[in-house]
């Protein structure tokens, strides 16, 4: 099996289906400008579908992905197992766990070792990222900032201004040291 | 009948592990005697109480890597690799760089080089009176070691890297395949500290049905006593603790600092600038030509994690006259902690170290006479 492909082609073909509907129709709706005293609110909200979009494709290339390996595993699996000799007790079982440990964890190496993995790990973990980023964004825009409290980006403002400050004492100190023969 | 009674011996041996677990104290590590000489920010450097009497002058600063903890390196008394140079007569250090929390997003690789790192080795050469020590890099502490060792050659007298990667061009670990894919400025920007739980999720991965199902069931199968066995049950308690010591180590991940994780992975392992001469720290190249001194290059040969394609590298790249590798039949954990670390991997070290750990040129009498009495911590860390 060529790891770098999969072979459901049928789920393909539905998510790509699925894929062009939504482009058509709601994608489009969802990037209309927004008007009116709300306009600048309803136009981040509505910013976000695109990404939750992004998401659920990614998520669902990654699920057929895996759908598709596990399937290879067994069938690997289903081969050794033919193999096996009739043993009575529990030692049968461990001997089909072992078939089992073996099959599943080789054939999802390789498949984890492939490049389309790599490349598909990387879209998810980015449109995940910006999920949870337009999430926060949300939250900060929505709650904290009405309710006055401080947001992410307020602390790591003030982190920034500690972190030079400090360097900024270090190094100060240092030549201070030297200065009066310390160092 | 035969069914019923191998059902039953499983089913006890489950219980028994069980029984081993609800009793289980916490188990301990790290427990080789240190005290702490000096503090920066959330780092620490630890010196260890010797074991037996000095017979060699050279001190060994071990840099471990930011991901993890230290203590893998002196995990229990009978799989510790500083206890084990300690025995042999050498004065070890350590550096714990603690856990960074969102104080910390924006350290660079620079502070953690030119600046922590820097600080360490002075306060070491400092107390033993030398200017130069040995440095004893692991993983990234390896890289940093390094990086460390061609900006400062005049600090350094040996180097030793275990496991430490300085290609980052290699297809051969899952790491190195993925990394290039990750979109490192969108981790950093959203996170701002990296959590220790989302890179040890892609640990996890590189290997999930072994490390995820089939450790645990290796555990509780190993547990196998008769009713009674006393020394048997001892034994498996043993299992139950080295087992519990490793668990805790695997999933003890301090958070990473954003700025220098960020350089870490575009500069390293995506651009792989560093066996290429081109990586800068603070606006200052480093450049591998720089080091001279003597290099002992210790690999894992079964390494799923460093593999030895991105360790090989370092020793046609450097100048060093003297240089070494080594490679064992271990795993990238296997070679602090496995049967062959302590038989093979610490000797070879001391072997290799103690003809150059001896007093030479480097002994500066004007430090010796400052540091001839003993400063305490407050002195240290204000000095």
């Amino acid at each position: 099996m060529n790891m770098e492909e999969t072979n459901l082609e049928s789920t393909h073909e539905f998510l790509d289906m699925w894929v062009k509907t939504y482009e058509a129709t709601f994608g489009k709706v969802s990037e209309i400008p927004a008007i009116g005293p709300l306009r600048e609110k309803s136009e981040k909200i509505s910013k976000g579908f695109p990404l939750f979009f992004s998401l659920y494709t990614t998520w669902m290339d990654t699920v057929v992905d895996f759908q598709n390996i596990s399937m290879e595993a067994m069938k690997r699996m289903n081969a050794k197992t033919v193999t096996l000799e009739d043993k009575t007790g529990t030692e049968s079982y461990k001997e089909l766990y072992n078939v089992w440990m073996e099959s599943y964890s080789e054939t999802f190496k390789e498949f984890l070792k492939s490049g389309h993995f790599s490349s598909d790990m990387g879209k998810f973990t980015s449109n995940f990222l910006d999920v949870q980023k337009y999430n926060r964004e949300m939250l900060e825009e929505n709650y904290l900032k009405p309710s006055n409290l401080p947001t992410k980006s307020d602390i790591d403002e003030l982190n920034k201004e500690l972190y030079f400050l400090k360097k900024q004492v270090k190094e100060l100190s240092g030549r201070i040291n030297k200065l009066s023969g310390n160092k | 009948m035969y069914e019923l009674s191998s059902i039953e011996k499983e089913y006890n041996k489950l219980m028994s592990g069980f029984q081993i677990f609800l009793k289980m104290p916490e188990v301990s590590v790290g427990t080789t005697p240190h005290e702490i000489i000096y503090t920066e920010d959330k780092m620490k450097l630890l010196h260890f109480l010797p074991t037996v009497e000095k017979t060699h002058p050279v001190p060994i600063l071990m840099v471990y890597a930011l991901v993890n903890r230290y203590y893998i390196l002196d995990l229990q008394p009978d799989k510790s690799v500083v206890r084990k140079l300690l025995d042999d007569g050498f004065d070890v250090y350590i550096i714990d760089w603690g856990y960074p929390s969102g104080l910390d997003r924006y350290l660079t690789l620079d502070d953690y080089v030119n600046g922590y790192l820097n600080n360490a080795v002075d306060i070491v050469r400092k107390r033993s009176g030398l200017d130069k020590i040995t440095l004893m890099g692991i993983c990234q502490g390896g890289t940093f070691s390094v990086m460390y060792s061609a900006l400062h050659p005049e600090k350094v007298k040996n180097l030793i890297t275990l496991v430490a990667p300085v290609n980052f061009d290699t297809q051969k670990g899952l790491l190195h395949i993925w990394a290039k894919n990750l979109d490192a400025d969108k981790v950093v920007d959203y996170y701002g500290i990296v959590p220790g739980d989302f890179l040890n999720s892609g640990f996890l991965l590189t290997d999930p049905f072994r490390l995820m199902i089939d450790k645990y069931v290796g555990m509780f199968d190993r547990i196998e006593c008769e009713p009674g066995d006393e020394a048997c049950l001892i034994r498996n308690e043993e299992i139950v603790k080295n087992f519990l010591r490793m668990e805790k180590w695997i999933f003890d991940s301090p958070d990473q600092a954003g700025e220098a994780f960020r350089q870490f992975m575009k500069d390293c392992y995506q651009k792989n600038l560093l066996i290429k001469n081109k990586l800068e720290l603070n606006g200052k190249k480093i450049n591998l030509k720089n080091i001279t001194m003597p290099l002992l290059n210790v690999m894992a040969e079964f390494d799923h994690l460093v593999p030895n394609e991105a360790s090989i590298p370092l020793n046609d790249a450097v100048s060093s006259k003297e240089k070494e590798m080594a490679v064992f039949p271990t795993g990238h954990i296997g070679i602090f902690v496995g049967s062959k670390s302590q038989k093979e991997v610490c000797p070879r070290i001391s072997k290799w170290l103690t003809p150059r750990s001896g007093l030479d040129e480097e002994r500066t009498p004007d430090i010796k006479i400052k540091t001839s009495k003993r400063k305490s911590k407050k002195e240290l860390h204000e000095g």
